[in-house]
């Protein structure tokens, strides 16, 4: 299949340019051609119109393209300083890092976009949208004079992608074509002057920004108008159903991650757990779930205290899981789409006999929930990996909420899929809860927290800080709760 | 399904043709005639799959058995150690102590084949099950360093094979249980012998049933059982079993001691086969074999039997070659060829994978 088909685009000093489109549509391999990780297999390449060939990275830094990733590229013991040069250092005597050097250009950099950074801070200790600035003086200092950003807002909170819009717009100012990639319409209506969008590995369409709405630019990235978001239905909450109250943990280095998190669950609820990447959320689904232990505090789910559960505990106890890491957690990739499907649910019937695996009774069951998860391509014997993410996770949701679990867990349950398959995904939470039981959705994604909750707790340092009904839902106050920056006091 | 088995064995197969195409190129260059080392290739068919033009025109059915009767004590004893490291693959461990399991397998059938006096019906079953007790006992050890310390299965089993070593034919076979003809001990009671199936002019023995059973029996546990599931999904993805609610150890415990019981059995098919006691050193390193087996067979347990009747024919025939002055080494030259093309597939893979790849956006 072809990833990219026939796609001119061009990009002037100075502009700020969108790329949008859904998962597949061929944007990220567009970038990487950009960027020296692909070559294309006809058409050409000019900077400054002359025509390159750029056969890696290098090749494409060298003529002033600069790329942050979605997944940051620096390496967290070093300092702000070490990361910015990582690659092109600064030597004394020709060979000892020069760290003046280095911390002089990174503050001269700072000073000139307005970027507030300390060279000398170590990167482990910053947090996402301090790394995310780094990353940009990083592009930077390589002499970039075309910035893409990939998904920077993903995991940045309101303020923090406020402002890095702020600085985005002061580079673009002084010069520096920035390309935004984004699924999300409003900011790429908001900061961007021209949005050009991708379908099947097509450009299908693009647009003056001004003037232009959400919901147009909706109907050119899906091909059709897109179908009005659910009103929203709160619920009548029933009998509680998880509830966890003084709840300590040890993260993955052994040190305290859940310092006293105190929080309830009803039956028709969803439940959101808003935070900034780090601030415990990892730890909190794993104990939810059986996969790590407790510190101190009680648990209970359905009023029967499981303080001490193995994850086999847990989902006999009726608590579904949709983990963040779909890969690891989720997924066997060399298995097949029915395999996976059943995992869990595959000595029962129709998946199993006695003790032999029902391979027809397994499969007649996989073909009827790919069927009305719409999971495609509609083949129950490929292999998991080679789906698209979307699809991954579409199977993974089937498969829990075939279950029927009183409490679902979903950890970021629409990160990196497309308007179709977030909007599919987000139906059937919500439906779920709908039918008397619970969902605890831990999203890093404000927005999304705030679309599906009916209730809502903030994970600040491994604390739960504060609980707001759907009522108080405000995304600034909210954003300054995660940060720290205020303290609840309702 | 079908279609993607094939898919999986096809390569491998490729790698077989390949490798032997390689052998016959190189072994016509090396005698500077390529009729002879078409004959020497011929000599290896003949021995290892049987004279057959004989057979047809002479009548003497022996042409044919006996060359077998020698294929198949090579084969089921390659198969077992095959699949004993092909099944640990299946939980994600990398059996290299088959070797060592081997040893206390052969040791275990040796010493209950001569020390205890049963029926016939009764004997050779009980060999068996204390060779696969023995095999399955000594992968326990490295099997409990890797879940309760977490030390890596690839250096507890590598030392380990040494510790068989030492014990069984540096200790055990030379001095407590010694028999009266020197070094190895006492030979095993008739009752204990596997009994050969084509009568006096052909060694074909149970062993070859016995290995191609538990080549079914594992392939259907495998693929066919709820248990076996979990089995594979534990090697496969192991954080994503846990998460499921799997018993992630409990399959790993059960796994490594099939895995032992395997390479017990290929022991005790080699000594109560063609040895009849345990000698003062037991034979070829079939252990390290397995490895090869299992991965040149893709860890399916089929494709394992396939690899393990063809080299086993392909050893057996290669001492015919030396009639033509081949080394009889050159069989195993192949499986290093065929292992290398087996490895090699994989970096191919790696690198194709690597150029089609388009991260979606």
């Amino acid at each position: 299949m072809r990833a990219l088909d026939d796609v001119s685009l061009g990009l002037a000093a100075g502009e700020r340019l969108a790329l949008v489109g859904e998962n597949g549509a061929g944007k990220s391999t567009l970038m990487n051609v950009l960027y020296g990780l692909y070559r294309p297999d006809a058409g050409t390449l000019s900077v400054d119109g002359a025509p390159v060939v750029f056969r890696s990275p290098r090749d494409a830094i060298a003529r002033g393209i600069g790329m942050v990733h979605q997944h940051f590229m620096l390496v967290p013991t070093l300092t702000v300083a070490e990361n910015v040069v990582l690659g092109a250092e600064p030597t004394a005597r020709g060979l000892l890092l020069d760290v003046q050097a280095a911390e002089a250009a990174v503050e001269a950099l700072c000073a000139r976009f307005g970027f507030q950074l300390d060279p000398r801070a170590r990167l482990g200790e910053l947090g996402v949208g301090a790394r995310q600035k780094v990353e940009i003086v990083k592009a930077l200092h390589r002499g970039a004079r075309a910035l893409v950003l990939d998904e920077p807002t993903a995991v940045l909170t309101p303020d923090e992608a406020d402002e890095l819009f702020a600085v985005a717009r002061r580079l673009a100012d002084a010069g520096t074509a920035v390309v935004l990639v984004s699924h999300k319409l409003k900011e790429v209506l908001a900061f961007c002057e021209r949005v050009a969008v991708m379908r099947r590995g097509r450009k299908v369409a693009e647009l003056k920004a001004a003037g232009t709405t959400p919901e147009v630019l909706a109907a050119h990235v899906m091909g059709e108008p897109p179908p009005p978001p659910p009103p929203f239905q709160p619920a009548t909450p029933g009998a509680p159903l998880l509830q966890l109250s003084g709840v300590c943990a040890d993260g993955p280095q052994g040190r305290p991650a859940l310092k006293g998190v105190s929080l309830r669950l009803c039956a028709g609820e969803v439940v959101g757990i808003a935070g900034v990447d780090g601030n415990g959320q990892r730890e909190l689904a794993e104990v939810v779930t059986g996969l790590r232990p407790l510190t101190a505090g009680t648990l209970e789910v359905r009023g029967k205290p499981l303080t001490a559960g193995t994850p086999a505990a847990f989902r006999t106890a009726g608590v579904g899981h949709v983990p963040e890491d779909r890969h690891r957690h989720a997924m066997v990739g060399s298995f097949s789409v029915e395999e996976n499907l059943s995992l869990g649910r595959h000595r029962v019937p129709p998946f199993a006999r006695g003790p032999w695996i029902d391979s027809a009774g397994r499969h007649a069951a996989a073909v009827l929930e790919m069927e009305r998860w719409d999971v495609r391509p509609r083949d129950a014997s490929l292999p998991m990996q080679v789906l698209s993410g979307g699809n991954q996770q579409k199977v993974v949701m089937a498969r829990e909420l075939s279950l029927d679990p009183a409490v679902l867990v979903a950890v970021q349950p629409t990160r990196g899929l497309d308007i179709g398959a977030v909007a599919a995904v987000r139906a059937q939470l919500r439906a779920h809860a709908a039918r008397g039981h619970a969902v605890l959705l831990v999203s890093l994604d404000l927005e999304e927290v705030l679309a599906l909750s009916d209730r809502a707790y903030v994970l600040y340092g491994g604390r739960t800080v504060a609980e707001l009904p759907r009522a108080q839902f405000d995304e600034r106050r909210m954003g300054r709760l995660m940060l720290g920056t205020e303290v609840d006091r309702g | 399904m079908a279609d993607g088995r094939l898919a999986r064995a096809l390569p491998s197969l490729l790698a077989v043709t390949a490798a032997l195409g390689a052998c016959f190129v190189a072994l016509a260059a090396a005698l500077g005639d390529a009729g002879l080392a078409a004959e020497a290739f011929g000599q290896m068919a003949l021995g290892g799959f049987g004279d057959v033009p004989r057979w047809l025109s002479t009548g003497d059915a022996a042409a044919v058995l006996r060359p077998l009767g020698e294929s198949a004590g090579k084969a089921s004893v390659l198969l077992l150690a095959g699949l004993s490291v092909a099944v640990a693959f299946q939980v994600g461990l990398f059996n290299i102590g088959a070797q060592g399991q081997l040893l206390w397998g052969g040791l275990a059938a040796a010493v209950v084949g001569a020390a205890v006096q049963l029926p016939p019906a009764l004997h050779l079953p009980v060999c068996l099950l204390a060779a696969a007790a023995a095999g399955a006992a000594w992968a326990l050890l490295p099997t409990a360093l890797k879940l309760r310390r977490g030390v890596h299965e690839v250096i507890s089993t590598i030392m380990l094979n040494w510790v068989a070593v030492a014990l069984v034919e540096n200790w055990l076979v030379v001095g407590p249980l010694q028999g009266p003809a020197g070094a190895g001990t006492a030979e095993v009671h008739p009752s204990a012998v596997m009994p050969r199936l084509l009568g006096e002019s052909s060694r074909l023995n149970l062993g070859l049933p016995l290995s191609l059973a538990a080549a079914a029996a594992v392939a259907a546990w495998l693929l066919r059982t709820t248990h076996g599931l979990e089995t594979r999904a534990v090697g496969r993805g192991q954080e994503a079993a846990r998460a499921a609610g799997l018993p992630v150890e409990g399959r790993t415990w059960t796994a490594m001691a099939v895995a032992g019981a395997l390479a017990g059995l290929a022991g005790a098919v080699l000594v109560l086969g063609s040895e009849l006691r345990y000698p003062g050193r037991l034979a070829a390193p079939y252990g390290f074999d397995g490895i090869a087996m299992a991965l040149i067979g893709g860890n399916h347990p089929l494709g394992v039997a396939a690899s393990s009747l063809l080299f086993g024919a392909l050893r057996a025939g290669g001492t015919r070659m030396q009639l033509l002055g081949v080394h009889r080494g050159f069989p195993e030259l192949i499986q290093g060829l065929a292992l290398l093309f087996v490895a090699a597939r994989l970096g191919w893979a790696w690198l194709l994978l690597r150029r089609k790849e388009t991260p979606r956006a």
